[in-house]
């Protein structure tokens, strides 16, 4: 395309301006990004000045392989891929059906709508403090509500495996409202007479889901999948808020922060801060969501592709 | 044509009436999607409530009954999580971080949008290509702190809000949008003589508006939210942004959730409010990121 606003000198303006925003990308984003692998390979620290030095993979063969800290870094792992498996599967389901509903001449969708959506803006720390309180273990809401049918449970306070149950509960709470109006602006696009013509066709509403809805959907289906199941790979700070780092129940993104910014919140020297290791720790979280991230992509293209033949 | 919810649709329709034989097949099916989404609704609402309700009680009501209603609609409990949580100076924090880092962001942000939008500078392509596969990065993290720290930056207000300059898919939605400008303006533009910087301030910023409006709000809300950098880079209380407060606060008054429940309200209800009326803008944006992006 060619440049209007004249030649010579003039035509170095877009450039000069466009100059801040490119710099501060590279200077804040992209260059930190990449520089995750070089660290990764050092015993950098977080204490200023202190020299860095290469040691090649030592920080993986100590991720992966040495004594039990490795196990439990292993644990992490399977820890995260149940937590995105079962919020994936349930906040995809979920807020899949509640669109479509929603997506129906009901009255009070709008409220429904605002309703499910807005602990997205709230964000983590409200709601951290607000489920903590929630599941007040001690006659709280939860707990009580539970009572009624005789059922008991410690919480976040309980075993690490319900106290996890519990964060997953949580997130999905929390982000069913993105998933949701992802949907709602995908199921926006299909148009009534598509739908009309199937009900002509005398087809019921299961048969219009799934030989309308759903293959018209696609493109909102993969947006969704792959932001949930990334996202949910990488997510950790409600257990930030509503845990804290304990034992069984650490996922990889909050193994990544406590190793490499020391376990507590930050409010000590950085001695303790292990950059390095945590930085390996952190590439082989990025690669695994990377790896699972682009098999998604290519499944849910081959199936796309399907579908129009 | 206005459908009825109610369910006399049974008794109007006659033989023959295409719409009632409809709704009378549906009645059933509303009334379950209606259950559905009420029993949602109370799981979403239960939460919000409960911070309500314990806002108002007195700590040794809510020992005695966590669940009980408060008998008296006392407002101490926010009188004193405002005065002890420090939370004018927090959200004053909070308030100088989200401004400054928006600005900023949205006016190098614009500027590099129309230039790349536009095919103004070579290589815009390449450059765009960048921002499009941030999402597939590995996290910036530890580098960055590693910057922000030999800069002698960390703990310190300027550091933080250098985090907050970039934003990938804000860019994204601007590019997107401002490509669909009509073209024919910049050549009309410059035929009466209008210099590149007048252009993008007095052409192309009115018309961007709503991009514009979306992005720096989803940005704001971003760094508005949060916690794990706050933790990360700022130690000094003086600094804290109003999520950290809160946190910190939970610390300390973790056993008082009166009072506790009160500060977590003052902060919710104003976003709550906030994004009733932004609604349009906020989801709009989310969706057309996600998409896009």
């Amino acid at each position: 395309m060619n440049y209007p606003f004249g030649t010579g000198r003039a035509r170095a303006a877009p450039y000069a301006l466009l100059a801040p925003g490119i710099l501060l990308y590279v200077l804040l984003a992209l260059g930190p990004s990449l520089a995750t692998a070089v660290y990764s390979f050092t015993d950098a620290t977080g204490l200023p000045n202190s020299p860095i030095r290469w040691i090649g993979l030592e920080n993986y063969r100590e991720f992966l392989t040495l004594g039990a800290a490795s196990k439990e870094n292993l644990d992490a792992l399977i820890r995260t891929f149940v937590f995105s498996l079962a919020v994936t599967v349930v906040q995809f389901t979920l807020g899949l059906l509640v669109a479509v509903l929603l997506n129906q001449k009901l009255r009070g969708t709008k409220f429904f709508r605002t309703l499910f959506f807005l602990p997205v803006i709230l964000g983590v720390t409200i709601q951290g403090l607000m489920w903590t309180l929630f599941l007040y273990p001690l006659g709280g809401p939860l707990a009580s509500f539970l009572g009624l049918f005789g059922l008991h449970s410690d919480m976040l306070g309980g075993q690490p495996a319900e106290a996890f149950a519990w964060v997953i509960v949580v997130q999905i709470w929390s982000n069913l409202g993105m998933t949701m109006v992802i949907f709602l602006a995908g199921l926006a696009t299909i148009p009534s007479e598509v739908y009309e013509a199937a009900r002509i066709d005398g087809a019921n509403r299961w048969q219009v889901f799934r030989e309308v809805t759903w293959p018209l959907l696609t493109p909102s289906v993969n947006t969704n999948l792959v932001l949930t199941i990334i996202g949910s790979l990488q997510a950790w700070q409600l257990f930030l808020v509503l845990t804290g780092y304990r034992a069984g129940t650490q996922v990889m993104g909050y193994l990544v922060y406590a190793t490499a910014f020391g376990q507590t919140s930050g409010t000590t020297a950085g001695n303790t801060f292990r950059q390095g290791y945590g930085a390996a720790a952190s590439i082989v979280l990025f690669v695994v969501v990377l790896a699972i991230g682009l098999t998604t992509q290519y499944l849910l293209r081959r199936r796309e592709a399907r579908l129009l033949e | 044509m206005s459908t009825t919810m109610t369910p006399n649709a049974h008794s109007s329709g006659g033989p023959g009436a295409g719409v009632a034989v409809r709704r009378r097949r549906m009645d059933p099916g509303r009334m379950t999607a209606y259950a559905f989404l009420v029993i949602l609704a109370i799981i979403y609402i239960a939460p919000m409530a409960m911070l309500v309700l314990t806002s108002l009680k007195t700590l040794p009501e809510f020992t005695k009954n966590a669940v009980s209603l408060p008998t008296s609609f006392a407002f101490d409990n926010f009188v004193e999580a405002w005065n002890k949580a420090n939370f004018p100076r927090y959200l004053l924090n909070t308030v100088i971080y989200t401004v400054s880092s928006a600005v900023i962001f949205v006016v190098t942000g614009t500027f590099l949008s129309v230039a790349i939008a536009r095919r103004f500078v070579r290589g815009g392509g390449v450059v765009f290509t960048l921002f499009l596969i941030a999402l597939f990065l590995p996290p910036a993290l530890i580098p960055q702190f590693q910057l922000i720290l030999r800069l002698g930056l960390y703990n310190n207000p300027i550091g933080y809000i250098l985090l907050f300059l970039v934003n990938p898919i804000g860019i994204v939605i601007l590019v997107n949008y401002i490509r669909t400008i009509p073209v024919e303006l910049d050549e009309a533009a410059a035929i009466e003589g209008c210099g590149y910087l007048r252009y993008v301030l007095q052409i192309v910023l009115p018309l961007a508006k709503p991009a514009i409006a979306t992005v720096a709000v989803l940005h704001a809300i971003g760094v508005w939210n949060e916690l794990v950098l706050a933790t990360i880079y700022l130690t000094k209380s003086d600094y804290y942004p109003i999520t950290r407060g809160l946190i910190v606060f939970n610390g300390v008054y973790g056993n008082n959730w009166p009072v506790l429940a009160a500060a977590v309200l003052m902060i919710a209800a104003p976003m709550a409010v906030f994004f009733v009326f932004m609604q349009r803008y906020i989801i709009g944006g989310v969706t057309a990121g996600a998409v896009k992006g």
